[in-house]
């Protein structure tokens, strides 16, 4: 029992951030679901109405809800595979023997240092002023038009925004696994003759499964999560094309003062992404091959 | 490892524990801070919406508490969010002692949702100053002193505009489309959402015979919008703008102040607080004010923006405080050339002179002066209802040149409906 001697040092470390964990994550938590069995506007000296499971049935008939859900969809599949993707790409074009490739990744991983909020706001920059511009100079008015006035294209361009901010991200993590792959099954493969392409989908891809794992669990929790962008670059316009999931929350708990509402689909926001992200990791982990 | 497993789930148990029994300890604490010691002295806290007089609030603040020793701490304003910081403060016993309380008090306004916080000011000697019909009233109670007086409509050029030519649909429409020969947009409105839909919607909800109670039908779900006469005219003046003017979404409040600042308006649908927006600009012509021709109406919206109000939850000595330094606000002489001179208000207060206003300013005084008036209905309206509800019909019937003036009520009846919770 060599940890006996130890637990005055762990506990130490873990007590201070396990008790600011419950008080700021677990305590809201459990009071969250405790609220949405309520009909309450958040004013504490007006009543809680008792409602059971009714928040949770209205969710079913709330239109603007599900068109929500159904965007946060969309754009969570396409983020995802936007983002692991560039990022793959850039991890294997910085570990190749060019001169520049320091620079490079310095320049790839700035974005991701740059808060959502404001490069929100400099995309909103780009799309609107910088797109009428490109316009008028190219005369391509069917690419270049003010994206963030049709709802669709509002949509791409907040993946195109978070692919931006993420992509650097996710490149570190492929970086570190890449650069972890032993050298001989490289070499050994080169010998027999493999070309590049099968090196990459036979040997790196197979090797790289738990960056894999880490990445698409990350990318997959930001993009259902995201409020950051959507609130600086479209603000959920036009005509809510672009609400996702937490700004419908948030509009509902603070704009329609539903706080028990609002709290039962965060309820069901938070079961729907924790499955979704467990699944995706079980899978992953499955796959990932014992050297 | 297993004895490891069971300390983690016992070190969870006791953090559990003890933060379930802290946080228990913190409710019963103090509602904010100093509890009546009478030894500390009081400390009293604002919090206000209006972010054009912020800063001069802070000097105010420091000039009463170099006079009086009274310490006065001005929060920073959060512009559109104010609302919502607003509750969640109050809701945790971290609320100010003042704040800005928006008019209205149907059910579901905000005045009305917050109306447990406020303190009944009906006793205060500045009360008797406030200019007739202008008090913030709950059950016959004063609980809010107006900042000022506001208002909007067709703010124009007068070199390009003669408001004789805008006294209906017709003439509205023609004046469009002349100006729209001239190379002029005709009408400018911005992106945010009041400018979009929430000031300019209030003509049709003001001219109803008895506006408040047309509100509270509509919530209640007895009446449509696109039922009632005059919301059908003011559809067709809607699809008339979004014939003949350009796209206000592509405009911001800022390029639409520029834009008729530098001839390319003709006319915005703006109000007397954009002036000092101007200031910037070297302006080659004189601007006026003019009524939204709806139906022929011939009255400027005229309302309060804004009340003053007091946090009943703060201590006895803070509520004394709060009182003395509004009574000081309204009556002494520093605070009254604040409010009109460096606030640029309309005073709603009978005792304080207006002085040098603005154009668009004395316009709007003359108008309530002589009663000429139609009220800010949409004061009334369920909170959040334009930002949250209205603005995204607006971008929608903005985007979609074949949606039918008929169809763009329909759509802001059901918008109307998700918003104030039917």
């Amino acid at each position: 029992m060599r940890n006996r001697k130890h637990i005055g040092v762990n506990l130490l470390f873990t007590v201070p951030l396990l008790f600011i964990f419950t008080t700021v994550v677990i305590i809201p938590f459990i009071s969250g679901i405790y609220y949405s069995f309520f009909k309450w506007d958040g004013i504490p000296a007006d009543p809680k109405v008792f409602v059971g499971l009714g928040n949770f049935a209205k969710t079913v008939s709330d239109t603007r809800f599900l068109t929500s859900a159904w965007h946060t969809v969309e754009f969570t599949i396409m983020a995802v595979i936007l983002v692991n993707l560039f990022g793959l790409i850039f991890a294997l074009i910085v570990t190749t023997k060019f001169p520049t490739v320091k620079a490079t990744r310095t320049m790839l991983f700035m974005p991701n240092l740059i808060g959502g909020l404001i490069l929100g706001y400099i995309w909103k920059f780009i799309f609107t002023d910088g797109f009428q511009i490109l316009s008028d100079m190219t005369g391509l008015h069917h690419v270049f038009f003010d994206w963030l006035l049709k709802p669709q294209f509002g949509l791409y361009a907040m993946v195109i925004v978070f692919a931006w901010q993420m992509a650097g991200y996710t490149m570190i993590i492929y970086l570190a696994g890449i650069q972890a792959l032993p050298n001989e099954i490289l070499e050994a493969s080169k010998v027999d003759g493999a070309n590049s392409w099968q090196r990459l989908t036979k040997i790196i891809c197979p090797l790289l499964m738990p960056s894999f794992t880490i990445c698409l669990f990350l990318t997959l929790a930001n993009a259902f999560n995201i409020y950051d962008i959507n609130l600086s670059l479209t603000n959920g316009g036009p005509v809510n094309g672009t609400e996702l999931f937490s700004m419908n929350i948030y509009n509902e708990i603070f704009g329609n003062s539903n706080y028990g509402y609002g709290q039962a689909k965060a309820v069901i926001f938070f079961i729907i992404v924790a499955v979704i992200t467990l699944t995706q990791v079980s899978i992953t982990k499955k796959r990932e091959v014992e050297m | 490892m297993k004895p490891r497993k069971k300390h983690f789930i016992w070190m969870i148990v006791v953090c559990l524990s003890l933060s379930i029994v802290l946080a228990g300890c913190g409710t019963k604490g103090s509602s904010d801070g100093n509890s009546s010691k009478s030894s500390e002295p009081v400390k009293i806290t604002i919090f206000q919406s209006k972010v054009e007089i912020s800063k001069q609030l802070e000097q105010l603040a420091k000039i009463y508490t170099k006079q009086t020793g009274v310490q006065v701490d001005v929060w920073g304003t959060t512009g559109d969010s104010y609302a919502q910081q607003l509750q969640t403060k109050l809701a945790s016993n971290q609320g100010p002692t003042i704040m800005s309380i928006s008019p209205g008090t149907l059910p579901g306004s905000e005045a009305d949702k917050l109306k447990s916080y406020l303190y009944d000011m009906s006793d205060q000697s500045y009360v008797k100053d406030i200019a007739p019909n202008m008090a913030l009233k709950i059950n016959g109670k004063v609980v809010g002193v107006p900042y000022d007086v506001e208002g909007f409509g067709l703010v124009y050029n007068k070199s390009l505009i003669d408001p004789k030519d805008v006294t209906d649909y017709d003439s509205f429409v023609n004046t469009l489309k002349q100006m729209k020969a001239k190379g002029i947009n005709g009408l400018g409105l911005s992106q945010e959402a009041y400018f979009l839909i929430g000031h300019i919607i209030n003509t049709p909800f003001a001219m109803q015979s008895n506006p408040q109670q047309f509100i509270q039908q509509l919530n209640e779900g007895k009446v449509t919008m696109s039922g009632n006469k005059t919301f059908q005219d003011f559809a067709k003046f809607m699809v008339a703008i979004r014939q003949y003017t350009s796209n206000p979404l592509k405009v911001t409040y800022d390029k639409e102040i520029g834009d008729f600042a530098n001839g390319k308006d003709a006319m915005i649908h703006q109000g007397n607080w954009a002036y000092p927006m101007f200031s910037s600009y070297k302006l080659k012509f004189q601007m006026g004010m003019m009524p939204f021709p709806l139906d022929g109406n011939n009255k400027l919206a005229v309302g309060v923006s804004n009340n003053w109000a007091i946090n009943k939850n703060a201590s006895p000595a803070q509520i004394k405080a709060a009182n003395d330094f509004l009574n000081w606000m309204f009556t002494s002489k520093t605070g009254q050339d604040y409010i009109v001179n460096k606030f640029k208000f309309i005073p709603a207060m009978t005792n304080i002179k207006a002085s040098k206003l603005d154009p668009l300013s004395q316009q709007v005084l003359d108008a309530s002066r002589s009663g000429q008036t139609i009220p800010w209905a949409f004061n009334d309206f369920p909170s959040n209802m334009v930002v949250n509800n209205l603005v995204q019909v607006a971008q929608q019937f903005f985007l979609t040149p074949s949606m039918t003036g008929q169809q763009f009520l329909k759509a802001l009846d059901q918008a109307w409906q998700s918003g104030s919770g039917q």
